[in-house]
């Protein structure tokens, strides 16, 4: 998918393959039928696409709203969080807009990853 | 007279004496089976039912089966009950139950047994050693220290069970131990249920395991059998289960199949029923390989779980699935390497028969002390596992070792999470919800109280984490639906109606018991649900031992009135329990079996202490809103708006308040017939049931409710 996202600075690469500190932790859930709604948090955005990840089973939970900014004040990827606003605003369902968040998360995580020269931070 | 659909005897272990003996089952013939019978039989060999911790020598474990196992029933066929004062809980240990599936419940109906009941405490360890009417008890001492699955297969080379399925007959005279009066011959391996290592340190995580994923994991009762040095009882049986009526429990069985069941060459990928889902499994992560093969409990139409040529994660469904889920998250590289990690240690929790739900929530929080740096090495709660390793699989074993061999933060968690909680000092934690362990020390299950209430209130009022689906339905369709985007298949107003056409006695045509909104949350309307869902719950689901992902069936879009199986005169519950039985109850009939068995158990947890100034929920409940959108978008589920109208609505956004369920519960005890001072049974209610020796108990004890219903 061609995403127009300008390729990130090997610092902001670095930022973007890195985890956010605990206390700068995301909520995330996930429903799983008939577990229930199990909690957790992601604290990195290669976490978050793996969260992200379609399956037939269940669904992720995350505030989609509130997601855009932590990307942009923890993770300090505005350009990313920008698109994000525009893009899941306009999806047509939840789970649309889920998937758009994978998508861009997706193709963000491999901009960085070649940005920094295949090599992963942690 | 034959007693159609049981085998006829009940097996008593006196693991003191280690001797046994048959109790005809005729004696407990009133209380249906499974949880019914469990509980009769506690109340009359347990001899001290003050006790409050399920180690206690005095306590009586019943394992029991229903008329309906071993027979064609959907779905019904291979569940087993578990019954016994559990470990572990908060304040109190209650009379509790569990629950597990496979074929060990068929295959002590096929050795002629309706269940076993656990007395006394061997002096040393042993396994038990059941084949058709033979039952020898064997020393344990090679099987003490090893995990669930080597002790099968040790059993099974005991016995002289060749490994692998067989496809030719095993004669019971030719196997080890075997003799000339053992007639019978059978294709199966033994079935063994069997605690380990979390069991046999006497942790409250102790779960009861078979074969390679059926567990009973709440309640604790591995450790109960730990305390009585037992490790395992095996199986194997070749005789039947008379049916009253074959025919009829053969139509009964090809309705469900031709009318409620979505249609195999037509199928509805999307149909909105429980019964009549095409066979899905409830593993929760992505299969590690497409060569794969369902698997179910005997009898099931579903096959929930799976077996993989990849040697790992088979058999494992559900919760254990996805314990460690949220941390795997942090250290996979890859879908399919969050996938090995999940399923390895699903692996390793059944090994150790450990019941990983407390993992749920309870991993967070030790995450979040770990984090808060209160706990590791060298802190306030000291602990060497290896914390910055959380995610893998090394961690995720070193954890499960730990807690189940009351090692490092294990000895503090073996009795109990709310206790070590604080012992450690975190009592805020229960405040905050940074510990999310809502009702009777057990974690929340998926399913939050402050939106969903029947499960909430039926968790308090009862014994434990209800984990019952009756309703829960409705939330995770609608939700999904919304979610999505796709079409509702059927409206609120609609959806309620579809219910509470089946809900007599309580509720029938009573739209309103399903009126989650903040107006009706206290209401004598959702007192009625709470309590229909108990009462059938207790007969239908875990006596006739209904499987809870398939019953009851209310709505069913195969259907084209809607309307699913449940209570209905071709394939409702009650005609494949006449068939079986050759009874002639109605649904209805069983429910009020139910009130009575639930009365039963609310007597026995009267005796251990329960007033209904103990009955709260986790403080965070009341004081913390469940926060809306943070870990799911919306929680939807049907109400009335101001003006009446039926939506489905989200129900995020709210907390419990106190003073309206303090109301609630007076409301409830006194719909049971109960005291609603104390929330003890009156002689009266107790009389109207045929229920007088257990009124004659509660009044010698002191504890007989006063007043009138």
């Amino acid at each position: 998918m061609n995403v127009p996202m300008t390729i990130p600075d090997e610092a902001l690469a670095r930022r973007i393959l890195a985890a956010v500190p605990y206390k700068d932790r995301f909520p995330a859930g996930r429903l799983r039928p008939p577990v229930g709604i199990l909690p957790g948090t992601v604290r990195s955005l290669h976490e978050l696409h793996l969260l992200l990840t379609p399956d037939d089973r269940s669904l992720p939970g995350v505030n989609l709203s509130a997601l855009a900014d932590w990307v942009e004040k923890a993770v300090g990827d505005g350009e990313l969080a920008r698109k994000l606003r525009t893009d899941t605003a306009n999806a047509a369902s939840y789970v649309e807009g889920c998937l758009k968040t994978y998508e861009l998360v997706g193709a963000r995580l491999v901009q960085a990853r070649t940005a920094v020269g295949g090599e992963e931070s942690s | 007279m034959a007693l159609y659909g049981y085998a006829g005897k009940i097996l008593h272990l006196d693991l003191t004496g280690q001797k046994s003996d048959a109790i005809d089952t005729e004696k407990y013939r009133r209380w249906g089976g499974g949880h019914g019978m469990g509980s009769a039989l506690f109340w009359d060999f347990c001899k001290d039912k003050s006790i409050t911790d399920g180690r206690h020598p005095a306590n009586v474990c019943c394992v029991m089966t229903s008329p309906l196992n071993g027979t064609v029933v959907p779905s019904a066929g291979g569940r087993c009950e578990v019954v016994g004062v559990g470990v572990g809980q908060y304040p109190v240990s209650w009379f509790t139950r569990s629950n597990f599936g496979g074929r060990f419940s068929t295959m002590l109906k096929y050795a002629g047994w309706d269940g076993i009941l656990i007395t006394g405490k061997a002096p040393k360890a042993i396994w038990v050693d059941i084949r058709n009417g033979k039952v020898v008890f064997r020393d344990a001492s090679g099987l003490w220290g090893k995990g669930t699955w080597a002790t099968q297969q040790e059993i099974w080379r005991l016995i002289g069970a060749e490994p692998g399925t067989r496809n030719d007959w095993q004669d019971l005279r030719d196997l080890k131990g075997g003799s000339d009066r053992d007639e019978g011959k059978t294709t199966q391996k033994p079935a063994v249920l069997t605690i380990g290592p979390a069991g046999e340190n006497l942790t409250g995580h102790g779960s009861l395991i078979h074969d390679a994923g059926n567990g009973a994991g709440q309640g604790g009762f591995g450790a109960v059998w730990g305390s009585k040095n037992l490790k395992a009882i095996s199986v194997l049986g070749t005789g039947g289960i008379k049916v009253a009526d074959p025919q009829a429990l053969i139509r009964a069985r090809r309705t469900v199949k031709e009318k409620y069941v979505t249609n195999w060459e037509k199928p509805d990928f999307r149909a909105w029923t429980r019964l009549g889902g095409l066979p899905k499994p409830i593993v929760q992560v992505a299969p590690p390989t497409p060569d794969r093969r369902p698997q179910s409990c005997q009898g099931c139409i579903n096959g929930c779980r799976e077996r993989y040529s990849v040697g790992y994660g088979n058999e494992s469904a559900c919760q254990e699935t996805s314990w460690y889920g949220p941390f795997v998250r942090k250290v996979a590289k890859s879908r399919a390497e969050d996938t090995e990690i999940n399923l390895r240690c699903a692996d390793i929790v059944q090994k150790y028969g450990f019941n990983s739900f407390v993992l749920q929530t309870g991993l967070h929080w030790l995450e979040h002390l770990h984090e808060e740096g209160v706990l590791g090495k060298g802190k306030k709660i000291p602990s060497d596992l290896p914390w910055e390793k959380i995610g893998t699989v090394e961690f995720g074993e070193k954890l499960i070792v730990a807690l189940s061999t009351r090692k490092d933060i294990g000895a503090d968690l073996a009795d109990g999470w709310v206790q070590a909680a604080l012992k450690w000092g975190r009592e805020k934690d229960l405040r905050t919800g940074a510990l999310q362990f809502s009702y009777w020390g057990c974690p929340e299950h998926g399913y939050d109280p402050r939106a969903e209430l029947e499960w909430g209130y039926g968790s308090i009022m009862g014994d434990r984490d209800t984990n019952t689906h009756c309703f829960n339905q409705i939330f995770t369709t609608i939700s999904a639906a919304f979610a999505f985007g796709m079409t509702i298949r059927i409206e609120a107003e609609e959806m309620v109606r579809l219910h509470v056409r089946k809900m007599a006695p309580y509720a029938q045509d009573r739209p309103e018991v399903l009126d989650f909104s903040d107006a009706n949350m206290y209401s004598e309307a959702v007192a009625q649900l709470v309590r229909w869902q108990q009462h059938y719950c207790r007969f239908w689901k875990q006596s006739a031992l209904f499987c809870d992902l398939k019953w009851p069936d209310f709505y069913n879009t195969n259907m084209p009135n809607l309307e699913g199986a449940t209570g209905s005169p071709d394939a409702g519950e009650q005609v494949f329990w006449n068939a079986v039985t050759g009874d002639r109850i109605s649904l209805i009939d069983g429910i009020e079996l139910g009130r009575r068995i639930w009365n039963l158990d609310n007597a026995i947890w009267v005796l251990q202490g329960r007033h209904r100034d103990m009955v709260h929920f986790a403080p965070y409940l009341y004081e913390t809103k469940y926060e809306k959108g943070e870990l799911f978008p919306f929680y939807m589920w049907p109400c009335r708006d101001e003006k009446g109208v039926w939506k489905y609505t989200d129900l995020m956004g709210r907390k419990l308040d106190k003073a309206g369920f303090e109301k609630w519960k007076t409301v409830f005890y006194r719909l049971e017939g109960w005291d609603p001072a104390s929330g003890w049974p009156t002689r009266q209610t107790l009389e109207k049931m045929d229920m007088s020796f257990v009124a004659d108990e509660l009044q010698k004890a002191g504890r007989l409710g006063g007043g009138t219903s």
